[in-house]
């Protein structure tokens, strides 16, 4: 007896894929669509090569607008991805000798957007953004990991 | 004359049109994911004061200045509130002070929140705050009343935020 492997066609239009089968597939993709374009990000978060960073929460919902790039870890200083200053060498108070020197340098230096992380006290990252100041940038901001939902 | 066709014997198949729907959402969705990262930035603009820069001239509405002392687990609003005698014709100044007490050795945001709304709401065209961390406020706690303070962009209580 031979054994049949395939349905044959359906004859009804109704049978088979079914049009209320793909209306909720269709109301799904464009729920998860919607969800990603709100939550993902194309810019990739910014993290030093070593230690433990974690951004801290904000709510705010503005986008990055470029400039320097400002890492500052519980460990380090970094600019644009290279380390100027180690916190256990940095003495004293006010501006951050290496960070200036290293901040005098970047063109352009119309805005620096910070990178803290969570754990960083005010008085350290007051004084990396006392020393971009000095620097002469102009605009500083402060970047976090967007918490917030849909 | 007939106006309208009668109804077609056989409707349309639109699977074939919403099988395409469902294979362009799903390009697009693989097109994201693959393209995009899970942890979206946020960006808080902020205002540094210079040293010695002299304090902003006084708000012309009822709340003159606000400031917010920020410690790790506590915080202290400070606003001055213009107050006119009409009879005596003469405005004062009183300063008052709203604490927020700390709660389960945490900044209690919920009472900041609530504070920063009742000055808000004496005087919502006073748009500028200062806040003033301690030095021992983490980046995590910074950022999170610097959210509270500002509001957000739909329904902003003092975007105009400078640290000290």
């Amino acid at each position: 007896m031979k054994r049949r492997l395939f349905r044959s066609a359906p004859s009804e239009g109704t049978s088979g894929l079914d049009v209320g089968a793909l209306a909720p597939m269709v109301d799904m993709m464009t729920l998860l669509l919607v969800f990603l374009l709100r939550t993902y990000s194309t810019d990739l978060a910014p993290s030093p090569p070593e230690g433990p960073f974690a951004l801290a929460a904000t709510g705010s919902e503005d986008a990055r607008k470029g400039g320097i790039e400002l890492i500052v870890s519980g460990e380090a200083i970094y600019v644009d991805g290279q380390r100027v200053a180690s916190w256990d060498h940095v003495e004293g108070e006010g501006v951050i000798d290496p960070l200036y020197s290293r901040l005098l340098q970047a063109r352009p230096k119309l805005r620096a957007e910070v990178h803290a992380d969570g754990t960083v006290p005010w008085r350290q990252l007051s004084r990396v953004l006392a020393t971009a100041q000095a620097a002469g940038v102009e605009q500083i901001a402060l970047v976090g990991a967007y918490r917030g939902g849909m | 004359m007939r106006l309208f066709r009668p109804n077609a014997a056989e409707e349309a198949d639109v699977r074939p049109t919403l099988l395409g729907v469902v294979t362009l959402l799903f390009l697009l969705l693989f097109f994201l994911m693959s393209t995009t990262s899970g942890q979206r930035l946020g960006v808080v603009d902020l205002r540094l004061a210079a040293p010695g820069e002299a304090p902003p001239l006084p708000h012309s509405g009822l709340v003159k200045a606000v400031r917010v002392a920020l410690a790790e687990d506590s915080a202290a609003l400070e606003f001055e509130v213009a107050s006119t005698d009409a009879a005596a014709s003469s405005t004062t100044r009183e300063l008052r002070r709203i604490e927020v007490p700390p709660k389960e050795g945490k900044l209690d945001l919920v009472a900041l929140l609530a504070a920063v709304d009742q000055v808000h709401g004496i005087d919502p065209s006073q748009a500028e705050a200062e806040v003033v961390p301690g030095p021992e406020v983490s980046t995590t706690t910074l950022l999170a009343a610097l959210d509270v303070v500002r509001g957000a962009a739909a329904s902003p209580r003092f975007p105009k935020v400078s640290l000290r």
